[in-house]
């Protein structure tokens, strides 16, 4: 779902990289906590699990497969700062040993997939987790995955709409791509995954929400 | 033999650089300069990184193009602009190989070694990963044998569900195992 590198001109890139740095550096803070033995493995393990969730491939109907986000989930467990921070650590790893996104488009991938996301997807959990406990994980993750998508899209089409030349795809041909595989196969599969997950989660350490 | 220490952080910033200026460039044929060029200044690892570029950065755009293509010719019924898509393409490709180029002739451990807390958290992480993934590897061999059929998309998001609340647990643990570790270290 990420923004490839070339895709993007630095009008976007950079303001995006202006936005993301003071979140990361406070999302770090507050959660990872001052001293660094304590809060370094921390966020080392979980991104581990971010990158291996985003590894693990889900066989869907017609014979191809899709493969998991897992930062509802994390937000879901974790709240959506250790998410942000855990899935920035995930996409750059992924730019720099992996070769898929890229490091100039970094800010923005981190912002719509690690921000915006799993803030959707904890709201949710906040709000229905009491009165809703097995379909709000399942909600949390269909609409995290949506919020994450539909911020890749618009990003895409903003860069269509101030420079043709730089991404000559129109927002319409981008959101038909994106959405409907989002709200009709992967969002599903997201959200089932998460349900069951925190599920099994809930079972071992008792957490019923975020 | 890698480039180390000061000269691999120079590197790395000319590259940082290289890729927001490559990512503004609209010309077809200043971003073919500077492929040759990016080419001829790694020339070492050039064919290398040329075939990990085609295989992680052509199949993703090669598709949003074909579909660009194919709506503005059928839906819009205009000429599609071989410009701006040629200008894609090689942007999409420079960046990749800009990037292969440089990291394949990088030590990067060595370049990050004046930000220890970087370095840390990426060692462990990539140790993690490599723990982790052999985990949900293992795991799904493991749900593949025990089912006479072939897995349904129910028993894979079952699956993995229960590999990453295992995952979830073990690195809680593993992360206070490091940081006890590190702790007895000195750190």
């Amino acid at each position: 779902m990420h923004i490839p590198d070339g895709f993007l001109a630095p009008t976007i890139t950079l303001p995006a990289y202006a936005v993301a740095a003071p979140l990361w550096i406070r999302a770090a803070r507050r959660h990872f906590g001052p001293g660094q033995v304590e809060a370094l493995p921390a966020v080392g393990a979980l991104t581990a699990v971010a990158f291996v969730l985003q590894t693990l491939m889900i066989p869907v109907p017609g014979g191809t497969s899709t493969h998991l986000v897992g930062a509802s989930l994390l937000a879901a467990v974790r709240g959506p700062w250790v998410a942000f921070v855990c899935e920035s650590l995930v996409l750059l790893i992924q730019a720099l040993f992996f070769g898929a996104g890229g490091i100039t488009v970094l800010g923005v991938n981190a912002l719509a997939i690690g921000l915006l996301g799993p803030l959707a997807a904890w709201m949710v959990m906040k709000l229905l987790a009491g009165r809703f406990p097995k379909l709000a994980p399942f909600l949390a993750g269909y609409l995290g995955l949506q919020v994450s998508t539909i911020a890749v899209a618009a990003v895409l089409g903003l860069q269509h709409a101030l420079d043709p030349i730089q991404l000559p795809t129109p927002f319409s041909v981008v959101a038909t791509t994106m959405l409907v595989p989002s709200l009709l196969v992967t969002g599903f599969v997201e959200g089932l995954y998460t349900m069951f997950a925190f599920r099994i989660f809930a079972r071992l350490h008792g957490k019923t929400s975020p | 033999m890698k480039l180390q220490g000061r000269t691999a952080r120079f590197a790395l910033l000319g590259w940082l650089i290289a890729c927001f200026t490559f990512s503004a460039i609209t010309d077809p044929r200043l971003l073919s300069g500077g492929v040759v060029v990016v080419a001829v200044v790694f020339r070492g690892q050039a064919a290398r990184a040329a075939q990990r570029a085609l295989s992680t950065a052509a199949p993703v755009t090669l598709a949003i193009l074909a579909l660009t293509w194919a709506h503005a010719w059928w839906i819009l019924h205009v000429s599609p602009d071989l410009y701006a898509y040629a200008a894609l393409a090689l942007r999409a490709g420079l960046l990749a190989f800009c990037t292969f180029a440089v990291l394949g002739a990088v030590d990067l451990f060595s370049a990050l070694a004046p930000w220890p807390t970087l370095s840390r958290v990426l060692v462990v992480t990539l140790a993690q990963i490599h723990a982790l993934r052999l985990l949900a590897r293992e795991s799904w061999l493991g749900l593949q044998s025990r089912l006479v059929r072939k897995p349904t998309v129910r028993d894979g998001l079952a699956n993995a569900g229960g590999v990453t609340a295992t995952m979830l647990t073990l690195s809680t643990r593993n992360a206070r195992e490091i940081s006890e570790a590190l702790r007895s270290r000195g750190f």
